[in-house]
């Protein structure tokens, strides 16, 4: 019996609430087991709320409580966050 | 809703106008929200079938007996009908015809779709970027766009490898049963770490298809993947 | 109001006695799989259910002294936070006032604790007087791994994200500590006749 989760890519529209911006391909060291995956590889588990767990290492990634009208999130890991010529710090 | 197209004896294509869409890169997908006179709503992704080229978009609805939303819109919806749509979403199961070949994509079912956009971009863009495609279908009746990828098919640089789970065409001499090693192999490239990967389906058939890539030489990073489950979040 | 669309009128809900489901529920025939992670899968001969923490003396139970433990029909409905509700649930298990008969202790809060890393947090008083369960069979057959098997926690009176699946123990402590979905802003107690889903409800 398979599990039935998704993917990052498959809740890419929370992510993309969370980070206000398309969050799939941003890339995450996982704090347990290092490898460095983008987030829309990471697999997706539906509960009470919605977990991200590490493609390698199953370790938790995210975890984002849904409220009625917020959302609850936890974040473990360093996330890279690419920026755009005109959004770097001092030019 | 524009139109409802049959596309197999169990998927239906919508074609939908949006107002003020952005535009989409082929592999996103968009979210449908549906809402009954009693406030009741029910929320859907479906990835987007078309090609960006297209002034429209087109989602491709596999029917699920009993399902709440599939049966509404394959039976019921008239064209004139409005939902609401979010997107364009997901960036990481996307290609452009810019970043070139080659490509390995591996679908299930349904999981053509976004696939599809692919190839569809690829054809509008005039590209001959390496692409290989493996697609696994139940049987004839239930493959999706089963005579535009034939028609597709003899472009440069375009091969199309299908195979049979349940029922295979008559007097078919190609792979049948599910995807394996050897499949991979022959529709793969021997360069493994030039090639890019997507891989999209049902939850099962992409973690096995996952597998056997990682085992036949590719590495994750080169590969995307976009698993289908049961109803949205 | 968004707009409505023509003609849908969502899963035909059966007939239900409108007093069996709680506030902003809806009836489902299905029984969706929910999980915080991937399916454990433990080895009958390695697992061990206990009660541990404030309490004078551990208990532990091997799979076969479980079995042994006197086990009861419950037939129940149950109320996920997500919305739906299954109603006249089957499950035989065998009733935590067995499990916690003798079990001296001054603490007043459980957490119960599963395969996986799972955790939620439950009074005492939610887990006693013929209301909460270890479940081990469902519609009269053993327990699925996707629904919680071998054995999962059963407290049908509370939200379902309380009855823990691939449960392992319950651990007695003096402080009340939130679990993994009571910490991502869930309620702590989880009543769905009140609608306690959320941490400020």
């Amino acid at each position: 019996m398979s599990d039935l989760h998704l993917d990052g890519n498959g809740v890419a529209w929370l992510l993309d609430l969370i980070t206000g911006a398309e969050a799939t391909t941003t890339l995450r060291t996982c704090q347990a087991c290092g490898d460095r995956r983008a987030l829309g590889d990471h697999r997706a588990y539906r509960g009470a709320g919605v977990v991200l767990r590490c493609p390698s290492c199953q370790a938790i990634a995210v975890c984002i409580g849904i409220q009625q009208d917020h959302l609850t999130v936890r974040w473990h890991g360093t996330l890279r966050v690419e920026l755009l010529p005109e959004d770097i710090p001092g030019g | 809703m524009r139109e409802v197209l049959r596309e197999s004896t169990t998927a239906r294509t919508l074609a939908l106008d949006v107002p003020d869409w952005p535009g989409q890169r082929a592999g996103q997908h968009l979210d449908l929200r549906l809402t009954a006179d009693d406030g009741y709503q029910a929320q859907r992704s479906y990835s987007i079938a078309s090609a960006p080229e297209l002034e429209w978009l087109e989602i491709t609805v596999e029917v699920v007996e009993d399902g709440e939303v599939s049966p509404y819109l394959a039976d019921e919806v008239r064209p004139g009908d409005r939902f609401e749509v979010r997107g364009p979403i997901g960036g990481h199961f996307t290609w452009s015809a810019d970043e070139g070949g080659p490509l390995l994509l591996v679908a299930g079912g349904s999981g053509l779709a976004p696939l599809m956009a692919m190839l569809r971009h690829r054809a509008a863009r005039g590209s001959d970027a390496a692409v290989h495609v493996l697609i696994s279908a139940r049987s004839p009746a239930d493959a999706l766009y089963g005579a535009e990828i034939a028609r597709l098919s003899p472009a440069a640089g375009l091969d199309v490898t299908w195979t049979w789970t349940r029922a295979a065409p008559e007097g078919w001499a190609g792979p049948r049963g599910r995807v394996d090693a050897a499949m991979l192999e022959t529709t793969g490239f021997d360069d493994r770490a030039a090639a890019r990967c997507f891989v999209c389906g049902p939850t099962p058939f992409v973690e096995h298809v996952l597998d056997l890539l990682v085992a036949g030489g590719y590495t994750p990073s080169q590969i995307h993947a976009e698993r289908f489950g049961p109803t949205g979040t | 109001m968004p707009p409505v669309s023509r003609g849908f009128h969502g899963r035909r809900r059966p007939d239900v006695d409108p007093a069996r489901v709680p506030p902003g529920q809806y009836v489902t025939p299905d029984f969706p799989v929910l999980s915080a992670g991937p399916t454990p899968h433990t080895e009958l001969d390695s697992w061990s259910l206990q009660i541990d923490g404030a309490v004078d003396e551990a208990l532990r139970w091997s799979w076969e002294e479980f079995l042994a433990l006197p086990a009861e029909p419950v037939m129940v409905d149950i109320h996920c936070v997500t919305k739906w509700s299954k109603l006249d649930t089957a499950w035989t298990g065998v009733s935590l006032d067995t499990l916690l008969d003798g079990v001296e202790t001054e603490a007043d809060h459980v957490t119960a604790w599963s395969d996986g890393g799972y955790t939620t947090n439950l009074a005492l008083e939610d887990l006693i007087g013929g209301r909460a369960w270890v479940v081990h069979e469902y519609g009269g057959a053993p327990l699925e791994p996707e629904h919680g098997g071998p054995a999962r926690l059963l407290v049908p009176h509370l939200y379902f994200w309380k009855s823990a699946k691939w449960l392992r123990g319950l651990t007695l402590t003096s402080a009340d500590e939130p679990g993994f979905w009571e910490a991502a802003g869930y309620h702590n107690h989880g009543d769905p006749w009140r609608e306690q889903r959320y941490w400020n409800d």
